[in-house]
């Protein structure tokens, strides 16, 4: 591969960090005996790649290699090249064009005959591929915002996570990326939450609903059979934000709703995703289904999660060979159909501040729900403002693509995050809402960052806050 | 008409077109040879549907965001590609319907279309040659393919008259580089006509799968319970 030329480049160079994978060996993790999960090895890691390149490439994403034709119209739709405008390397094609470089050398016809008339080139050495590593983990959330702007159609959002793919295949990942993956292989959740904390802290938010509700009916269920749902949430839920499990207990209770969380299998989140590496991703979904198939529920709902969603939804079937049996919706699915049903009553009023709403780029632009969140939150905030651009056309939180988990990056995220606090800052809203926990870190960052006034939250927090509950609520409207 | 103008216009051509229609389909055969992956969702909407609007996507200017910015951009575009058709349908008008030409008017809107691609490609051109960002991702094959587009529709619209008895060269130049672009085209970006219709039907199967495409939809009802949804 030619090293850079003599352009302004933002390409974080960070060197590779193996301390955690020594560690991870030495303790002798299953998961790194078994292989599943693969450590740095120096030695011929250029012909490894080369070789995994060959056997892994769909034709979905060899026409995605062969078909840019350079005209450029993707640079302005991507966040790292508006906050950076004079920096080339910050553009979607430059970023692709490093791995199609290699895979016109090795696999096209016209780069390996005559490879500098096509700009097609090898890797030279584990330098190359670190440094590869920092463009499509460092530089680039996935966020596919360039694919809806490509007029070619090629998916460069997918380009960077099979090139991810084949780099942690080899070891050469951030360590944050190791790190979690390691977390997710070892313990079946991406934040090694143990059985115990799982279990302790569902019964905490279950004694918690039961004294603001006033009633013992109130229930976490866990590893119930034969619910109408089961439902899956975020490690993220257990260990930062349990109020947001205790507001699904509480619009389940207020629906009369059939469900419970499984003992294992719960996590919806996946890292496979974010790494590129398809059998963490099918371990971690397959975990999900074989849990509903246990506990013979009827239908998965997954609890606010971006990427949670689009990996159980739609990706974690195809990765685990999988047939879908149940339908898998997310939980703002299951609030709509509530609201529409009448299965819940909420009062707009209780949610008097200006809302706005962030589309997460995994639902938006990976999956299929746009309208379903804004169609909940029109009926429980009285003052819902739009931010522009939305839908799919929205920026992502800039904490996309696993990038929250890789410090080393840090910085370059939270400078190209000034598209997204401009955003955001245009909207005048006090709170911004989001369905997607990975945003809701992603946003606060930013928030943060750029000292915007405003709060994060999600949508079944203003949801249980307007939620009228028979009973508690008619009883202090007789109170007062 | 000279022996080398008749040979130039008939047999270079179909020999070009056959070594163009033998290398195609090496090039789609290597396509197929890439597996695919099956998909094991149910649908949320259509991967048919979504194929549709994804390949319809190049006569939708409002739909990306890219090319809604950019409506001059987007007209050079139209412009530069209705050029290539004109100068494809004048190789084959030229030496099998030349009656055609014959009409005044046909030929004039075919020259200035030729003329229009023209100044179209040298635009492009000069972006290519002072945009920073095109002029770091750019390659060799990249600058020649649209110079010689540029110099093909030049040639063109001096070539579409069929004005032989006054001079042959220009229908010469205009045949000579037809057969070097059947020649050259699927070793070159300039066959990225073929790749569009893969890469635009994968990704709108994908997303039409999904309910993203088409975009701008309407949300779907909810679904009461479990329900045999459609399969792609």
């Amino acid at each position: 591969m030619k090293r850079a030329k003599s352009v302004p480049s933002g390409i974080v160079s960070a060197s590779l960090d193996t301390r955690s994978q020594a560690q991870a060996k030495e303790t002798g993790l299953p998961s790194v005996k078994e292989g599943r999960l693969r450590t740095y090895e120096p030695g011929d890691n250029v012909q490894r790649f080369l070789d995994l390149l060959g056997r892994r490439i769909t034709r979905s994403l060899a026409v995605s290699m062969t078909a840019c034709v350079h005209c450029g119209l993707c640079a302005e739709s991507c966040h790292y090249f508006l906050a950076r405008p004079d920096d080339p390397t910050m553009t979607p094609v430059w970023k692709a064009d490093q791995i199609r470089k290699i895979f016109k050398k090795h696999i096209d016809w016209t780069g390996r005959v005559a490879p500098w008339w096509v700009n097609a080139a090898s890797l030279r050495d584990d330098e190359d591929l670190n440094r590869l590593k920092n463009i499509v983990f460092g530089s680039c959330s996935a966020c596919r915002r360039c694919t809806y702007n490509c007029p070619m159609g090629v998916d460069t959002g997918l380009l960077v996570r099979f090139t991810r793919g084949l780099l942690t295949e080899l070891g050469i990942v951030p360590e944050g990326v190791f790190n979690v993956s390691r977390d997710q292989w070892e313990t079946g959740n991406q934040m090694a939450v143990t059985e115990q904390d799982y279990l302790e802290t569902l019964e905490w938010m279950r004694d918690e609903v039961r004294t603001e509700l006033g009633t013992a009916s109130v229930d976490i269920p866990v590893d119930k059979p034969d619910c109408e749902v089961l439902y899956t949430i975020n490690p993220r839920e257990i260990k930062f934000d349990p109020r947001s499990i205790a507001h699904a207990a509480k619009v389940f209770h207020a629906a009369g709703e059939s469900w419970t969380l499984p003992k294992w299998g719960w996590d919806q989140t996946n890292f496979g995703l974010f790494s590129g590496d398809d059998k963490l991703g099918a371990y971690i979904a397959r975990n999900v289904y074989e849990a509903a198939e246990r506990l013979r529920a009827k239908r998965i709902v997954i609890s606010e999660c971006g990427h949670g969603y689009r990996s159980t939804r739609w990706e974690g079937y195809n990765w685990a060979d999988y047939d879908q049996k149940l339908p898998t919706e997310s939980v703002v699915v299951t609030l709509k159909r509530y609201l529409k049903e009448g299965r819940i009553a909420v009062d707009p009023a209780r949610n008097p501040e200006a809302v706005t709403f962030h589309d997460s780029c995994n639902i938006a632009r990976s999956g299929d729900l746009v309208e379903e969140p804004r169609e909940v939150l029109r009926r429980v905030c009285p003052d819902f403002r739009e931010m522009f651009p939305n839908r799919s056309e929205n920026f992502c939180c800039t904490g996309g693509g696993g990038l929250l988990s890789m410090a080393e990056y840090r910085p370059l995220r939270l400078e190209v995050a000034r598209i997204k606090a401009d955003q955001l800052r245009a909207t005048g809203a006090k709170l911004v809402c989001t369905m997607c926990h990975n945003c809701v870190d992603g946003l606060n960052d930013v928030i943060k960052h750029y000292k915007l006034p405003m709060r994060v939250v999600q949508v079944l927090e203003l949801v249980s806050k307007a939620l009228v509950v028979p009973g508690r609520d008619e009883t202090k409207k007789t109170a007062r | 008409m000279s022996n080398l103008l008749k040979f130039v216009e008939n047999e270079v051509q179909l020999a070009a077109l056959v070594f163009l229609a033998v290398v195609y389909a090496a090039r789609l055969i290597w396509i197929f040879r890439f597996r695919s992956r099956k998909e094991r969702t149910f649908a949320a909407g259509s991967g048919a549907v979504g194929a549709g609007y994804s390949l319809m996507n190049v006569a939708m200017p409002w739909a990306m965001e890219s090319t809604r910015k950019r409506p001059g951009f987007y007209a050079q575009f139209v412009v530069f590609h209705l050029g290539v058709v004109a100068a494809i349908a004048a190789t084959f008008i030229i030496p099998y319907a030349p009656e055609i030409f014959r009409i005044r008017a046909v030929t004039l809107a075919f020259q200035s279309l030729l003329a229009a691609a023209f100044f179209a490609g040298l635009l492009r051109l000069v972006r290519r040659l002072t945009n920073p960002v095109l002029r770091l991702v750019s390659s060799a094959d990249d600058y020649l393919s649209l110079t010689l587009m540029i110099l093909f529709f030049g040639a063109g619209v001096l070539a579409v008259p069929n004005d032989y008895r006054r001079a042959e060269w220009p229908l010469i130049l205009f045949f000579g580089l037809t057969a070097f672009f059947l020649v050259y085209v699927p070793f070159s970006k300039i066959c990225h006509y073929l790749y569009y219709p893969f890469s635009r039907y994968y990704l709108g199967r994908s997303m039409g799968h999904r309910g993203a495409f088409p975009q701008g939809r309407k949300s779907r009802p909810p679904v009461a319970g479990p329900v045999k949804e459609n399969r792609a």
